[in-house]
């Protein structure tokens, strides 16, 4: 039974994992940094306060580079609802960001058509990439996760090869496509910085998924086959269906993501390489513990940290890569399911003792009216 | 251009690159048998081979031997085995989550240790001397023959190893009782614990082994393959070898052969890279579209066993 003090206990437990991550990163940063009370600083504080006053512009771009986890967050949150491990989100965002680059460069659009277009052929294709390793599970019951890795190599490879060979702009020094219609770049929310309305986007679709899994049949359906498949199978659910549909949304969620990020942070296709939002959103999702209104507050930790390892590489010269380190750890004690499992013995036997003693009380109560 | 493609694939060189490609792969492939064997997922072998790279430039450049870099590498991937198996076997973190941290570790925690312990960002290239390689072997006989002593002698030790390796796991699993163990517990844990085999201990055991083996394919990367430690050395290969696994029906020889199906494409791809007409990209991402391919083609032809098993049954 949940009740107040065991959901207090899994806050606390959250807590302490975060806790033990942020202390191995202040050992590493004592050995590291010449400077360690400033790089602590600029881990924890600058981003957003820094030179005594709130630093706005930072508190900004931190929401604002929370726009494409929250994405890939969702998308793994919906994917591994159903216990499918499809790992092909860096893919999908890679893709669904260059098909929109491509919208964006060569189809001349109305003003508010164009953007929407762009954006929906980029979740457009992400769904329809994750159609591959979805029907070969199902199908053939090979591993969608190991399928949906090799998929990011070769998504990665073809957009780099059209990027290159077809779509780049010769005029300039590095590999990147033309720039984008001016009607197809998604506004800034906040002028100057990098905010755009994406970010309200991302808020909506966590809405609608959340609505999705808790609140349709065929969000029932998913979580139901996470927890028990044989159970859903039986009870009549079409679960081959259900399982390509969780990987399809996670496809079209996260090319979405990809869409968005690209229209709306630059104005040209600069990846070269998986952008990495794909693992992120994975953390992220842990994080959340697959709760998809959780999510964008897992995002907004992470991007807080990332902007923390920024600014601490920038000012305190250790390297901006610790960001992976803390993520590791934070994921693993997030997702062990034993950690401090002790503690969580106690209460558990606390809580059925007192429990027992209120019912002996009733009881002798009843006994004593009779 | 077809004419020039076939005397490159019949060229001994060929033949030599695709040994040389394939044993990082096979080394990773036999780590994923062995704990697959033994029940668990090893999806962290690509951040396992990251780390003991790094560990296998940086010890032998301490020592300035390549011995102890090989030995240090293996050392560490036995260690990053061991914490994933920790959290997996003893704090129930779910084994495919495990993984994907210690990739994490891998991809830029690495790039962060190099730092740590030499002030070097992105690459050991200037730390690189002769002696950190591991030496090649020229097979005394067998290097004078034409064509086959080209394909075959003159690789690393270490790729000798991998091969020597396939043998040895074969024997390990099926020739030892430790092997029956693992076997035991990876097909039904249940019935090994109740004849008193310890399962959680077993598990260690094959995760440590598994380990061990992708800390080889870390050092072949670093210490040979590539002459040094960058960001990008593994590049998925962790990945293709639990395919090149699943391909291999979990076998030891299986997983031998899809390793070289898999250098075959690898191979193919570098050599076409440097002819005319031939986009490099889409090159590159041919050893991963036949790794789906052959995962398709072995998912159907199990499918077809199975049906053919069931209406033999009838």
């Amino acid at each position: 039974m949940e009740n107040k003090r065991q959901s207090m206990f899994e806050f606390f437990r959250g807590f302490a994992a975060i806790a033990i991550a942020i202390l191995v990163a202040f050992i590493l940063i004592l050995i590291c940094a010449d400077d360690p009370g400033k790089a602590m600083e600029c881990l924890l504080v600058r981003p957003i306060f820094s030179n005594g006053a709130i630093n706005l512009k930072s508190i900004l771009t931190i929401f604002a580079r929370m726009t494409p986890t929250i994405f890939t967050g969702l998308a793994v949150c919906v994917m591994f609802s159903a216990n499918q491990f499809n790992l092909g989100g860096e893919g999908a965002v890679m893709l669904g960001g260059f098909v929109a680059a491509l919208i964006a460069i060569y189809i001349p659009l109305g003003a508010g058509v164009h953007i929407l277009v762009a954006i929906l052929a980029g979740t457009i294709i992400g769904g329809l990439v994750m159609i591959v390793p979805a029907v070969i599970k199902v199908r053939l019951k090979a591993s969608e996760m190991v399928c949906s890795l090799m998929m990011n190599y070769v998504i990665m490879y073809v957009v780099l090869h059209f990027l290159n060979n077809v779509f780049a702009d010769r005029s300039k020094g590095a590999t990147q496509s033309y720039p984008f219609m001016s009607s197809a770049v998604i506004p800034k929310m906040i002028s100057n910085t990098e905010l755009s309305w994406g970010f309200a986007i991302a808020i909506i679709a966590t809405v609608t998924v959340a609505f999705f899994m808790y609140r349709t049949r065929w969000g029932y359906a998913i979580r139901m086959i996470g927890i028990n498949e044989s159970f859903s199978k039986y009870s009549g659910m079409k679960v081959g269906g259900m399982i390509v549909l969780s990987q399809v949304i996670g496809g079209m969620l996260s090319g979405m993501g990809g869409a968005i990020e690209v229209l709306g942070r630059d104005n040209t296709f600069l990846w070269l390489n998986l952008p990495g939002y794909g693992w992120t959103g994975i953390t992220v999702a842990i994080l959340a513990k697959n709760n998809p209104i959780m999510i964008p507050f897992a995002a907004l930790f992470i991007s807080y940290l990332n902007r923390g390892c920024e600014l601490m590489s920038i000012y305190a010269g250790v390297p901006s890569e610790m960001i992976d380190i803390i993520q590791a750890v934070i994921f693993l004690f997030f997702a062990a399911e034993h950690f401090l499992a002790g503690t969580r013995q106690k209460i558990v036997v606390k809580d059925a003792k007192e429990e027992l003693q209120k019912k002996e009380v009733a009881a002798a109560g009843e006994g004593g009216n009779k | 251009m077809f004419e020039q493609l076939i005397n490159m694939v019949f060229s001994a060189s060929f033949g030599y690159s695709i040994i040389r490609i394939t044993s990082p792969i096979l080394f990773a492939a036999l780590a994923a048998v062995v704990a697959e064997k033994g029940g668990v997922v090893n999806i962290g072998l690509e951040g396992i081979m990251m780390i003991s790279a790094l560990f296998g430039v940086l010890f032998s450049y301490w020592t300035n031997s390549w011995i102890p870099g090989v030995i240090g590498a293996v050392v560490i991937g036995v260690l990053v085995a061991m914490i994933m198996a920790v959290f997996a076997l003893k704090l129930k973190t779910d084994i495919i989550l495990a993984g994907i941290a210690v990739n994490l570790l891998g991809g830029g925690g690495t790039a962060f240790l190099l730092y740590l312990f030499t002030g070097l960002k992105g690459n050991t290239a200037s730390m690189t001397t002769p002696n950190m390689l591991t030496p090649k072997v020229h097979i005394p006989l067998l290097k004078d023959i034409p064509v086959i002593g080209q394909i075959f002698s003159g690789h690393s030790v270490l790729t000798y190893l991998a091969f020597l390796l396939v043998f040895l796991v074969w024997i390990l699993l099926y020739k030892t009782a430790m092997g029956l163990r693992i076997r035991a517990v990876g097909e039904n844990s249940n019935a090994a614990d109740s004849v008193g085999v310890s399962v959680l201990k077993t598990k260690y055991i094959a995760l440590g082994i598994s380990g061990a083996l992708a800390g080889l394919g870390g050092a072949y990367m670093s210490m040979y393959y590539s002459q040094s430690w960058n960001i990008g050395i593994v590049a998925g290969r962790g990945f293709i070898a639990l395919a090149a696994q699943a391909m291999g029906q979990g076998e030891p020889v299986g997983a031998m052969l899809s390793s070289l199906l898999f250098g075959f494409a690898s191979a193919l791809g570098n050599k076409m890279e440097g002819m005319q007409g031939f986009s490099s990209y889409l090159v590159a991402s041919i050893p991963y579209l036949v790794t789906i391919l052959g995962l398709v083609v072995y998912a159907m032809s199990t499918k077809k066993k199975i049906k053919r098993f069931r209406e033999n049954a009838k």
